[in-house]
């Protein structure tokens, strides 16, 4: 693209290849800190403690891959609200749902 | 490149599709399509996860003990495979942005190499479950068909079982399939188990657990039902194959837009002009990963430091 047309031309590659690689690698990491801090009682500190953790490291890892592997940090606000608002929405279905479910039937059964 | 762009309009990038203004508006509404449509694929998604986070809440142990008998190592080596298919996916569209056409051609068929390999250790996984009987509805396991008349059917496996065990009592149980009510085979879980002790011990059970293990005996007491508490593992593995099923399902169609990509590719169609396919594409198989990078902890890993090891 011409210099006078935009300062970034989505037709470059946003990385070269040792930043895919590095990306990879967190990803590897990733999977292997899942792995081994699920053999870890980290429920002894709070109840949910190890599903918690795995949660977060499967976060912090699609984030990775949708902000590098699938462009979405160079991609326009629009790409952006498509992604976080349809993350938003299930968060909402979760919620919406677990408000029932989570407060039924406390109190009728006694141990 | 379009570097005559700014100043002639007639030029017309070869990709060009005539309702766009140019190659980049083309290639955003393109990227926001297939956003849309991962979206509903989000969605659709959450909806199974919204099942397994409900029923999971309400039946931790039994999901937990369902969860120990999937081969966490076999999880974790595909989810391994499919970050490297990832990469190379992710490299693809690197070499098409390049305009590189023999290196997109290697790494769609790495990315393809690597899909297979995921389908191929699941089927290993499938197999192992179905052979023992972990499938949602009893009769599924032709191995132990009943007869019309209830009784079971003496299939080969079965001759070989009882043959093998007229050999080495107890010993080859292990080894040899055998089914005979295809039900889930294990260790009977009783009241005993150092496992349902504990949480019966230190209150951990859920409200719904004390409902959906238990039974009341003739004296009123609470007794914990072996019948019970394995319908509720049953749950589980329904959510199990229909989770990883649907996820299997994305990948065949994933490698079947590879086999589309690779033949496209070969004839030299994308380059630094035209990529758009290969970007549409890849964050399909990106997506794909995703979903597999939940499922893995979520399906595999529950209380594995509760009934292996981690100081219990």
């Amino acid at each position: 693209m011409s210099d006078n047309h935009k300062e970034h031309s989505h037709n470059e590659p946003h990385m070269g290849i040792p930043q895919y690689i590095g990306i990879f690698m967190i990803l590897v990491v990733g999977t292997a800190l899942t792995y081994i801090t699920a053999q870890w009682d980290l429920d002894r500190f709070f109840s949910g403690a190890n599903t918690l953790l795995a949660l977060l490291i499967a976060f912090t890892k699609m984030t990775f891959v949708v902000l590098y592997f699938m462009h979405v940090r160079w991609n326009g606000r629009l790409i952006w609200v498509t992604v976080t608002g349809s993350f938003v929405f299930m968060l909402i279905m979760f919620a919406f749902t677990m408000q029932d479910y989570l407060t039924r039937g406390s109190g009728i059964f006694t141990p | 490149m379009s570097d005559t762009h700014a100043t002639d309009h007639h030029y017309h990038p070869p990709g060009l599709a005539h309702q766009f203004e140019d190659m980049q508006q083309q290639e955003e509404s393109n990227i926001i399509g297939m956003w849309m449509f991962l979206a509903q694929e989000i969605m659709f998604f959450g909806g199974m996860f919204l099942v397994y986070l409900l029923f999971r809440s309400k039946y931790p142990m039994a999901f937990a003990a369902g969860s120990n008998h999937l081969d966490a190592f076999l999880g974790g080596a595909n989810t391994l495979v499919l970050i490297v298919s990832s990469l190379t996916m992710a490299l693809t569209v690197y070499y098409a942005q390049k305009s590189n056409r023999m290196m997109q051609v290697i790494m769609i068929i790495l990315t393809m190499i690597f899909g297979a390999a995921f389908l191929g250790v699941k089927a290993v996984e499938y197999t192992d479950k179905y052979s023992h009987g972990l499938v949602p509805y009893a009769n599924w396991n032709k191995r132990t068909a009943k007869k019309a008349d209830g009784a079971h059917s003496e299939t080969k496996e079965v001759k070989k079982f009882y043959a093998s065990a007229a050999a080495a009592p107890g010993e080859s149980a292990k080894h040899e399939y055998y089914n005979p009510t295809g039900e889930f085979q294990w260790t009977n879980w009783n009241e005993s188990d150092p496992l349902i002790k504990l949480a019966v011990d230190n209150n951990y059970l859920t409200a719904d657990e004390k409902l959906g293990y238990f039974t009341t005996n003739a004296q009123g007491e609470r007794e914990f039902s072996q019948e019970k508490f394995t319908g509720k593992i049953r749950i589980f593995f329904w959510i199990y194959f229909a989770m990883t099923g649907l996820h299997a399902i994305h990948m065949i169609i994933g490698l079947g837009m590879m086999a589309w990509l690779l033949w496209k590719a070969w004839q030299g169609t994308y380059s630094a002009e035209f990529y758009s396919p290969v970007e549409i594409a890849g964050l399909y198989w990106h997506f794909v990963d995703i979903v597999w990078i939940f499922l893995f902890p979520l399906l595999y890993l529950l209380g594995r430091h509760f009934l292996h090891g981690g100081g219990h």
